[in-house]
Formats: structure tokens, C-alpha cells, sequence
């Protein structure tokens, strides 16, 4: 009984070297804690630098806490420049595609997965592999003149439909939707007279929910952060979106910082706290990347 | 079963994979065959298409700014991805010990700078790297005063040549380690606990585990990584576009700045498009020879 309890308990000379690694570790923990400071150290700074005047912010030495603190920047941006507005803009676009993309997505996901049989199947899920290796520096010329052809340049629909019909997002979707979705549902679904559309929105999508919330975190980074295309195709205040307007902000001669960092500020808080509630489903959207490879 | 019967049987199927193929034949085939057209067209979008046939090719070989493009986009690529490889690396390496507590903080950490607006940080290191005024040459005047021996002056992040290409590699360490960190992270989780079991019975040290399991059993994702960062730093947009718009010059311009100069600020569709199949092509190509490459090593 004793010897059992003792083979059980990790052997001797690898707790001596846990033991000697005590101050090893603790020059571990300082390392990264240093590191992560660095990392976070331009967030801090355009956290504080949103609540400075222009010559806070270029105060030498530097103003490391804000005094006094100003709120000026956040409503003189309300007043004087398009950013509420820039900020419906982006979260209708960034809403849009995503939600279009996602069901796009899922559906064609879906049927990869599910109509295995399907004359072509395999041929045609190997064609939407093979279109991921298009740079979209080629096609980016021509997308746009395909926008200005059907009248979409500075309209929403210019930053949600191009891009929708993800290739990726589809192989994402078929993989979880071929692994999680047992056939005998299916088949129950449609015994009970469920239609191909119904079993798809009423049975598939339900289970595949972990999958489409992975995506469509992924997929939103990309939409909310979107610079070269939203400077391409809006070209007007009204429908320019956040980084657009952040972006033309900029002055020639002057720049005005202050605003600019409470801008960026508002920007930026949509992401990180999606990121900090969703941390698991971002963290998993990015590692699926990876499957590919 | 006669293949019309079985098309019409399975027509959900197509129904359901059509809006795909709709859009990429609008937004994806089209565009990949126009594009291939243009290359042979000097056209600026308004007046009629001039059909020039290889005279975009040939203007391609005595493009000045299309060859310090290109000589930018090679450095900055050097200057980056080892520092950050071996950060993400060791971060992955260091979050995934047993024993590391708070990993969820180091984690966040590391990786908020991904989901962060390009502009919005961009615009935030500008300030940073500011020569009389930023945090970061207020650093280096600390610095000077502490070792005075070392003779550190300034540094001119933005406005030199020799440093605009640093700032932007520091800017883009600081954006992507965290992305990568996370995709060697389920590399090295991926790894099976047998391994690693089997080898301390035989007596390896943790070095030699280093060396003759994880480094090999990581080759995969290494490679992933290296090959999204290869098209990462040809494409690369909003660092460059934001902090330096390639200069001060051509010293920072990249290849996706210049492209995006040529067709959106000097509206030279044609040659454009010429510009972007040819450097396609090439990163093709060592894309493909990085993916070889590491396959003969695994052999």
C-alpha cells in the first residue's frame, strides 16, 4: 500500500530540479512581465494621450499621467468632425459583411459537408481551395472598376458584399459542420418533413455556433480594421468609416493629436473588449489558420 | 443512377454552394482575367485603352522606385521576421511551461496589439517615435545620461533613411508577434505529452528535447509562419502607408504602397496591373520554394 503511494509521487531528482529553478523562474516571470509592459505600453499611451492637450502630448519630459485631465478632445470631436457618424458607418459595414459572410459561409459549408454525393463535390470544394492562393493585390484594380460599373462606389455595399463569399470561411465551416453534424439528425430532420433550407437554418447552424462565433471574430478584425479598401471605394464624409476618417484626420501642417488619440481611442475599444469576452473563440479563430498549412 | 437525375437530386447542393461562385465570378474571376488584360494596355480609367503589348514589361526592368520597392520590402522583411520568430517563439515556449501562472494576462498582452486599428497604432508610434519630442528618444536621452561613454545621440526614427526602414520593422514586430505566438502555441500543444515522456526516461536533457524534438516536431508551423509573413511584408499597407508613406523618399516604400501609389494616386491602371501578376509570380514562386525547401528537410 505505502510502495503504491510512493511510485505515485513524482520521482526525487526532478523535484531537486524544480526546486533550483525557483530563481530561474523568477527571471522568467520578470522577463515576460517586462515584455508585456512594452506591449502594452502604446496602449497606455493612447489611452492617456486622448485626455491631453496638444502640448501635453509633446510635453518633455513626458506627461506619463494626464494633468489636468481634459475631455475636450471627445467633444470637440463630436462637433467638428464626422466621427460619430464614421463610427455607424463602420459598424454597419463591419455588421453587414460579417453576417452576410456567415451565412454565405455556413450555407456553402454546409453543403460541401452534408451532399457528399453529390456529382462534383470534391472537384468543386478543391476549385474554392485553389482561389485562396489569388493575391488580392491582382484583382484589386479590377474589383474596383466592377464597383464603379455597378454603382456602388461610396455605398455600404462596397465594403460588405467583395469578399463575402469567403474561401476560407467555407472550408472553416465545411471542416466543423463534417465533424460535429451526426448524419442520422439529418436524416430524422428530414423524415420529419423538414425542408433542405430548414435543416440547414434549424439543425446545422445551431451546432455549428463555436464555428461561425471563431469566424466571425476573425472576420471582424479584418472588416472593423479595413484601411485600403474603405479609402478606395467611400469617397465621401458621410459614409466613410473610422479608420478612413482617422486616417484623413491627419493634417497637412497640423495635426490635431489630441483628437485624433480620442478617435482612436473609440476605434479601438469595440475590439478589445470583443476580444477580452470572446478571448477563446479569438484565440481558436487564428489557431484555424493554421489547419491549413 | 443518370447523372441528370442525380444533378437534380442533389440541386440543394448547388443551390446552396451557387452564391459563391457568383461572387467570385464577379469579384475574383473577372478581375484575375482584366487584370491579366490590362497588363498589356497603358489606361488611366477615363480616356480609351491603348493597347502597348509588352511595353509595360519593358518599362518594369528600368523602374527605379519599383527596384527600391522591392530592395525595401526585402529589408524590412530581414529586419523583422528573426527578432519577431524568436519572440513568438519564446513567448509560446514560455506560456505553455505548466508551472506559469497569470498566463492569461502575458497572453492578452501580447496579443491586443493584433486587433488593434493599423491607423489608430500608427498614428500612436508616430508620436512614439517622434525625434525631438517622442517617448522613445526620451529613452535613449536617459540612457546617454546614465552610460555618457556610450555617445548615444537622438535618433532620427522617421526622418533618416537608415531608420525609417527600423521604425517600421519595430512597428510591425510590436503588431504580429502575438498572432504568431498563438499559432506556435497550438503548434507546441499539438505535440504529443509522449514524446516528451519517452525522452526524459532515456535521459535527455531539456536542451537536447529542445533540439531533437520540438525544433523538428515545429518545422510545420515555423514554415506557416514563415510564409505568411513572406506575403505579409510584400503586401504589407497600413504600417508604411500611415507611419512613414514610404519615406522620408523611397526610403520605406514598400511593394504594397507602390502599387497602391501607381494605381490609386497615379491611376496608371495598365501598368498596375502589369506590376502586380509579374511580383505575383515571383512571390509564388518562393513561396513555393520555402514550402519545398522544408519538406527536403523533413525527409
Amino acid at each position: 500500500m505505502r510502495r503504491q503511494k510512493a511510485k505515485t509521487r513524482p520521482p526525487g531528482d526532478r523535484r531537486r530540479a524544480q526546486a533550483g529553478a525557483l530563481p530561474a523562474r523568477l527571471a522568467l516571470y520578470a522577463f515576460l512581465l517586462a515584455l508585456s509592459l512594452v506591449f502594452l505600453f502604446p496602449f497606455y499611451w493612447l489611452l492617456t494621450s486622448a485626455f491631453k492637450s496638444q502640448a501635453q502630448i509633446f510635453a518633455m519630459p513626458p506627461q506619463w499621467i494626464p494633468a489636468p485631465i481634459r475631455f475636450a478632445n471627445f467633444t470637440s470631436l463630436a462637433a467638428e468632425t464626422g466621427l460619430p457618424r464614421a463610427f455607424f458607418n463602420s459598424v454597419v459595414t463591419s455588421v453587414g459583411h460579417v453576417s452576410l459572410a456567415l451565412f454565405l459561409c455556413s450555407l456553402a459549408g454546409y453543403a460541401f459537408a452534408r451532399f457528399r454525393e453529390a456529382p462534383g463535390n470534391e472537384a468543386l470544394f478543391a476549385f474554392v481551395l485553389a482561389t485562396m492562393m489569388i493575391p488580392g493585390a491582382v484583382t484589386l484594380i479590377p474589383s474596383f472598376l466592377v464597383l464603379v460599373k455597378l454603382h456602388l462606389i461610396d455605398s455600404y455595399w462596397a465594403l460588405i458584399v467583395p469578399g463575402a463569399a469567403n474561401a476560407f470561411g467555407i472550408y472553416w465551416m465545411r471542416q466543423y459542420m463534417r465533424a460535429n453534424i451526426p448524419d442520422d439528425l439529418i436524416h430524422a430532420a428530414r423524415i420529419d418533413g423538414c425542408s433542405e433550407f430548414g435543416i440547414y437554418w434549424r439543425v446545422a447552424l445551431p451546432i455549428a455556433q463555436p464555428a461561425l462565433a471563431a469566424l466571425g471574430i476573425m472576420l471582424l478584425i479584418g472588416a472593423w480594421n479595413n484601411l485600403m479598401w474603405a479609402f478606395i471605394v467611400l469617397r465621401t464624409r458621410e459614409m466613410q468609416t473610422l479608420p478612413v476618417v482617422i486616417y484623413l484626420l491627419q493634417g497637412e501642417i497640423r495635426t490635431p493629436y489630441g483628437m485624433l488619440m480620442a478617435g482612436g481611442l473609440i476605434a479601438t475599444l469595440p475590439l478589445i473588449l470583443a476580444f477580452l469576452l470572446f478571448q477563446r473563440h479569438f484565440i481558436r479563430g487564428i489557431t484555424a489558420g493554421a489547419i491549413k498549412a | 443512377m443518370p447523372l441528370r437525375a442525380s444533378l437534380w437530386r442533389h440541386r440543394h447542393f448547388y443551390l446552396f454552394i451557387s452564391p459563391f461562385f457568383l461572387l467570385f465570378a464577379v469579384f475574383g474571376l473577372y478581375p484575375l482575367l482584366f487584370s491579366f488584360y490590362l497588363s498589356f494596355v497603358k489606361w488611366d480609367g477615363l480616356t480609351p485603352q491603348t493597347w502597348v503589348g509588352l511595353a509595360n514589361f519593358a518599362t518594369m526592368w528600368d523602374d527605379d522606385i519599383l527596384r527600391d520597392s522591392l530592395w525595401n520590402t526585402l529589408v524590412i522583411g530581414l529586419l523583422y521576421i528573426p527578432p519577431m520568430m524568436l519572440l513568438a517563439f519564446l513567448f509560446a515556449q514560455l506560456l505553455n511551461q505548466p508551472w506559469l501562472k497569470l498566463r492569461a494576462f502575458f497572453r492578452t498582452a501580447f496579443f491586443l496589439p493584433c486587433v488593434t486599428p493599423m491607423v489608430v497604432i500608427s498614428i500612436v508610434f508616430g508620436l512614439l517615435f517622434s525625434s525631438e519630442k517622442g517617448v522613445f528618444n526620451y529613452g535613449v536621452a536617459l540612457v546617454d545620461r546614465a552610460l555618457p561613454f556610450l555617445h548615444l545621440a537622438a535618433i532620427p526614427w522617421l526622418n533618416s533613411d537608415r531608420w525609417s526602414k527600423v521604425s517600421v520593422a519595430i512597428l510591425v514586430v510590436w503588431r504580429w508577434t502575438g498572432y504568431n505566438m498563438v499559432l506556435m502555441l497550438a503548434g507546441l500543444q499539438g505535440i504529443s505529452e509522449e514524446y516528451y515522456e519517452a525522452a526524459t526516461v532515456d535521459g535527455a536533457t531539456s536542451l537536447q528535447r529542445m533540439r531533437y524534438l520540438t525544433l523538428p516536431l515545429m518545422r510545420p508551423t515555423f514554415r506557416f509562419c514563415l510564409l505568411l509573413s513572406l506575403l505579409g511584408t510584400v503586401y504589407m499597407f497600413d504600417e508604411i502607408f500611415v507611419l512613414t508613406q514610404g519615406g522620408p523618399g523611397t526610403s520605406s516604400l514598400n511593394f504594397g504602397v507602390y502599387l497602391f501609389n501607381l494605381s490609386f494616386s497615379n491611376f496608371k491602371f495598365g501598368y498596375a496591373s502589369c506590376v502586380a501578376y509579374s511580383v505575383a509570380l515571383l512571390v509564388f514562386v518562393a513561396a513555393l520554394l520555402v514550402s519545398r525547401m522544408n519538406r527536403q528537410e523533413n525527409e
